[in-house]
């Protein structure tokens, strides 16, 4: 109980603050402007070229949990992840450097539980916020073509095509991956959330974890890296597509989101080696 | 009730406190001076489980700081200067978010203290658009709402208004003599200090250079103003008997030494004493007197 009354406060604090929702409103324009080009004639020629070569109508799967799947896709690691890197690294970071924390560690309560508690605030942050791109990318698509149709996946790297013909099932899959990808993406949330308990400034924290997240993604396409590219932390983190293949592969699923437990894991106790070591002091 | 033993701590190889100890009793109230970087805020850092002695040890009320953060740190609030509040939440918030990381939030007894400091008007505003008075007062309320037995005050009137300053001294004087609560005041505004504080710890350099009473401290080596004729030969006749020069016209005697005889002494060496009166020194000069004498 005592957990949640302060994990209340927590999310009271990071939901209080202006900078927390900067994200929610680049996405919400974003989508707008998705959906505009994806109205267009020639955005559209190009979707019915992939769609009708593989054996399937137009029609029917050029539908609002498509273009879903497209936003959820195609957005969250190179915009979202931007959010999530800037939250996270300001999490600990921001309140050492206005001098918050201060009137926190006077209090009686260890610096594991305060770190827990905003890497509880984080997570929730990061899963509500994929969530929120994920029902408003619905919502417009829905406004912008329609609710019925089908879902069509394609994903070159990770092998994945599958198509889900009635509204139920993909809609049902959709809300897996949107999951998927929160619990993904909190691997991104932990490298900046390691960095903002070591003492440096906020920016700092958000910059060196998405340095990692964009050298990763880099490296990964190096075709030397090709026979590793599952030790490559934004592999894993793209297994979430898994939960949209036909008949879902669930030890491929468990293989990939252990690693990303394990190493959220390392990184909280790196991160908190860091903050217990650390002396706060004006 | 607080008791701090051989703490030493350094940051990056400058030592900022050698071996400091001294105590705090109960229903005190406790001046910890020094000069800028003298190892005061590193003191009460220890104190709050904020900063790591290399050696040494905190205790409130018996519990050391270092081996039960939270036994220790749930008798004892804290107040440091400028605080740094949720700016973006009202006051009424913030000590919730605050109070239940320690007992819990209580409303009612929110209410109270919020109402003790006065704060009872503006406590659903934004903390952003306070002053730094009222910032004080909430300050004072985030302290209090737990039932602390010890306040750990850091310079917690630097930027008050003189009206602000008496209003503060007056509500911890009360709190030390209505609720007999423990205070630790750390603080470079001697008039401040002296005005409230029973027992004073100077820090120079890191090092303690005086613990006790303030009046232990006037009555280490009194000071005299004097008219003595001839004064060099006075001089060289008090120097003599273990008395200082410390200005011209002003002596200081140690404690043993009994002032009517050293007068009496001086009349019959032929020297004439016009005046010979006590000088009560405030606790300017005395910091003055000591941190120089321990060459800061």
């Amino acid at each position: 109980m005592k957990f949640l009354r302060q994990l209340r406060g927590e999310l009271r604090k990071l939901f209080g603050r202006r900078r927390t929702y900067i994200g929610y409103f680049v996405f919400l324009a974003m989508e707008a402007i998705i959906l505009f080009v994806f109205k267009l004639e020639k955005t559209q020629d190009g979707m019915r070229d992939l769609i009708e070569r593989n054996g399937f109508g137009f029609s029917q799967y050029y539908s609002s949990l498509t273009v879903t799947y497209m936003v959820m896709g195609l957005s969250m690691f190179l915009l979202g992840s931007i959010y999530f890197a800037l939250v996270s690294g300001d999490i600990v970071a921001k309140e050492a450097e206005d001098g918050n924390l201060r009137l926190v560690l006077a209090r009686p309560v260890s610096r594991l539980r305060i770190l827990s508690l905003k890497y509880a605030a984080v997570s929730i942050y990061t899963i509500t916020f994929v969530l929120f791109v994920g029902i408003t990318g619905y919502a417009m698509s829905v406004a912008a073509l329609g609710w019925d149709g089908g879902l069509f996946v394609w994903n070159y790297k990770m092998k994945v095509f599958s198509v889900f013909p009635d509204w139920w099932s993909g809609i049902g899959r959709i809300g897996l991956a949107a999951l998927g990808i929160g619990v993904s993406m909190i691997t991104l949330s932990s490298i900046a959330f390691t960095f903002s308990c070591f003492k440096m400034k906020p920016a700092a924290a958000t910059i060196m974890a998405l340095s990692i997240l964009f050298v990763d993604l880099v490296l990964q396409e190096f075709p030397f890296f090709k026979p590793y590219e599952q030790y490559f932390v934004t592999w894993r983190m793209s297994s979430w597509v898994y939960l949209l293949e036909t008949s879902i592969s669930w030890p491929k699923l468990a293989m990939s989101y252990l690693f990303l437990f394990g190493l959220n894991a390392t990184l909280f106790l790196i991160g908190y080696t860091a903050f217990r070591l650390r002396d706060f002091k004006t | 009730m607080l008791e701090v033993s051989g703490l030493s701590k350094s940051f990056g190889g400058k030592q900022a406190l050698h071996d400091v100890s001294f105590r705090v009793e109960r229903g005190e109230i406790h001046g910890l001076l020094g000069h800028n970087g003298a190892g005061k805020s590193t003191t009460l850092g220890i104190i709050l489980g904020m900063v790591e002695p290399d050696r040494g040890d905190a205790r409130i009320g018996g519990i050391s700081v270092q081996d039960n953060h939270a036994g220790a740190l749930s008798q004892a609030g804290a107040i440091f200067e400028s605080p740094a509040f949720y700016d973006y939440l009202s006051g009424w918030e913030n000590l919730r978010i605050l109070a239940n990381y320690s007992i819990g939030f209580d409303p009612e007894r929110a209410r109270r203290v919020v109402e003790e400091v006065g704060l009872t008007e503006r406590i659903k505003s934004k903390v952003g658009s306070y002053s730094h008075g009222m910032r004080q007062r909430l300050a004072l309320a985030q302290a209090l709402l737990p039932e602390p037995h010890v306040l750990l005050l850091d310079e917690p009137t630097d930027g008050l208004d003189p009206e602000g300053i008496k209003w503060f001294r007056d509500f911890i004087l009360e709190l030390r003599n209505v609720r007999g609560m423990t205070v630790l005041f750390n603080s470079h505004l001697l008039a401040e200090v002296e005005q409230m504080c029973d027992r004073v710890t100077i820090l120079n350099q890191g090092r303690l250079v005086h613990e006790g009473s303030l009046q232990d401290l006037r009555d280490e080596d009194p000071v005299y103003e004097v008219t003595l004729d001839p004064w060099q030969g006075a001089c060289e006749f008090l120097e003599l008997n273990g008395a200082r020069i410390l200005a011209p016209g002003r002596i200081s005697l140690p404690p043993e030494l009994d002032p009517a005889i050293i007068v009496a002494a001086l009349v019959g060496t032929g020297v004439r004493v016009s005046s010979f009166a006590p000088v009560r020194r405030s606790l300017e000069d005395l910091y003055l007197e000591i941190t120089s004498r321990h060459g800061s």
